[in-house]
């Protein structure tokens, strides 16, 4: 077995146990089934694009690029417990490279990323059922989101997890920071209606684009902007893994 | 044959040498010894001969192969027990070992005998299924090295690796080394522990300050650094007068405070027993107890750093 292959084994055993499992699917059911039928008596239609969703739509398909970017905390996990507990010294003095043990990060983020979004993919079905618009560039887009959006930000939770040492400091930077994410973006509410200063600080927010990439595909709502918003996701994604590459790589000893 | 072979070896932090210019020569199939103080460079040897770090300077040879050309080529044929802990916090004992024989490419049916050999081998039939993160540091450690023999290897370094162990777990991991040792393995081990390196150890380098101080086997050191011996009498009854007597002998120290026991440290001991004996004789002293103590490798190891430190004062 290619040494990647064996570190991806490796990585998704000493990931998967019961709790990641439960924050992976019951968190995000919760704010599917709760939150998106409790708050329609308070949101009628939500706009987006060319068309109007109900609000648990718009959030279940919102839930899916969610679950992405929480799926991908398990790189920074991955590198800051190794870290903490001697295995990536343990490793890199075994048969493989910086470059492989990078590349099985990536590997895991991806296989984590779209197991994520096909979950909440099957379990939102029911409810976005009616708006879906199948189209030959559905799945296509919903892998390149899951792709992309894994390697986004399972870059940004390796950056973090290169730069700290203690778990507290680790732990209260990575919440700051998806917290942000996933509440200044448009997986919860539109960009409509909101005061500007926020709906700017949502297009600073990543997961902005990739749930609205996410909606297109479901929805069938392509447009320039969605293209763009595409582009964006592309070169964030390159430029961010290339400094987590360069961060692992000049981790010392 | 060499296994290891390092020639003006450095490694040096913003102008200070962790590693200065050390020439090592490990011929295959012994345990190798790499004793010295805290601080004196071992752990950073350790480092670059199994390529975790690139030196300032040199050259390495690992099992004929240029380390710092081609450390993955290294890294294949070598196993490595590092000084810190290393471990999968959720994982049990077993699974860890099993894993860790997957990570190394070890096909599964070897995989499954090799964990059965070492939960044997290294008695942890009673934690097996426990996590390692609810093992104590003890154990812990077992695991860390046991999971090291889930693969082959023709070369292994041991960093300190019977930190935490108590000492019945210790001697059987020395034992468990010796035999391992018996099938053509290369060890380098590192201790602090100075009789486990006189038990296990073929050859001794020490270090200190980055540098190499002393490499020759346990028994020429002892030639070497370890020709004062210790000899101890225990006399019956206090004598005032002793100490004055005492005092006339040449070519030793004696440690005699007017109590029971005298300590001499010389260099001739025989002769200088000979006087001892003689003089206690004369006196009609009473004599309940001697012994002759022989050169142990911590008293070579002190006066080894010892002198170095002189010399480099």
């Amino acid at each position: 077995m290619h040494p990647v292959l064996r570190l991806v084994n490796r990585n998704i055993t000493i990931s998967l146990n019961p709790g990641f499992l439960i924050w992976q699917i019951i968190f995000p059911l919760i704010y599917i089934f709760v939150a998106g039928f409790a708050y329609t008596s308070l949101i009628d239609d939500v706009p987006f694009e060319n068309t109007k969703l109900d609000y648990p739509t718009y959030l279940a398909t919102g839930m899916i690029g969610f679950n992405i970017m929480n799926s991908t905390l398990i790189s920074g996990i991955i590198i800051w417990n190794d870290r903490r507990h001697g295995m990536f010294e343990q490793i890199m003095a075994g048969p493989f490279t910086r470059t492989d043990y990078i590349l099985s990060n990536i590997c895991t983020i991806g296989i984590v990323g779209i197991l994520s979004a096909t979950i909440i993919a099957f379990v939102g079905y029911p409810i976005f059922f009616d708006s879906i618009e199948f189209s030959i560039f559905t799945i296509p887009i919903l892998i390149f989101a899951s792709i992309f959006g894994s390697i986004l930000f399972g870059s940004i939770a390796s950056i973090i997890s290169t730069r700290l040492r203690s778990s507290e400091g680790f732990n209260v930077i990575i919440n700051t920071v998806f917290l942000f994410f996933a509440f200044v973006s448009t997986a919860f509410y539109p960009v409509s209606g909101t005061p500007e200063p926020l709906a700017t600080a949502f297009y600073l927010n990543p997961l902005t684009y990739l749930v609205d990439v996410i909606r297109a595909g479901i929805f069938g709502t392509f447009s320039n902007f969605i293209i763009i918003e595409m582009i964006v996701l592309i070169v964030l994604a390159i430029g961010l893994f290339s400094i987590a590459t360069r961060l692992l790589t000049k981790l010392d000893f | 044959m060499s296994c290891i072979t390092t020639n003006s070896l450095s490694k040096s932090y913003d102008d200070i040498a962790a590693v200065d210019g050390i020439n090592l020569d490990v011929r295959s199939g012994q345990v190798f010894g790499f004793l010295g103080p805290n601080g004196a460079g071992k752990s950073t040897t350790i480092k670059l001969l199994t390529t975790l770090i690139q030196p300032t300077g040199g050259s390495i040879t690992i099992l004929g192969t240029d380390a710092i050309k081609h450390p993955l080529k290294v890294r294949n044929r070598i196993g490595v027990v590092l000084q810190q802990p290393s471990y999968e916090p959720t994982l049990t004992v077993e699974k860890s070992l099993e894993k860790y024989g997957m990570m190394w490419n070890v096909d599964r049916k070897q995989r499954r005998d090799k964990v059965e050999e070492l939960i044997e081998s290294f008695d942890l039939q009673e934690i097996r299924k426990k996590k390692n993160e609810d093992l104590s540091i003890g154990q812990r450690r077992r695991v860390q090295v046991a999971r090291e023999f889930m693969h082959e290897m023709e070369l292994l370094f041991l960093d300190e690796p019977t930190s935490g162990l108590d000492p019945s777990a210790r001697r059987k991991l020395l034992d468990f080394l010796k035999n391992k040792v018996k099938t053509g393995l290369t060890i380098f081990y590192t201790t602090h522990v100075l009789t486990e390196a006189e038990y296990l150890c073929d050859k001794i380098a020490i270090i200190n300050k980055g540098k190499i101080i002393a490499v020759d086997s346990p028994d020429e050191l002892k030639n070497r650094f370890g020709n004062e011996k210790t000899i101890k009498i225990h006399i019956a009854g206090i004598q005032q007068n002793l100490l004055n007597l005492l005092a006339g002998i040449q070519d030793c120290k004696i440690d005699f405070n007017s109590g029971t026991n005298i300590t001499i440290h010389s260099n001739k001991s025989e002769l200088v027993l000979m006087e001892v004996l003689q003089l206690l004789n004369k006196n009609n002293v009473i004599i309940e107890d001697l012994s002759a103590m022989p050169t142990n490798l911590e008293e070579i190891f002190i006066k080894a750093v010892n002198d170095s430190n002189a010399s480099s004062a």
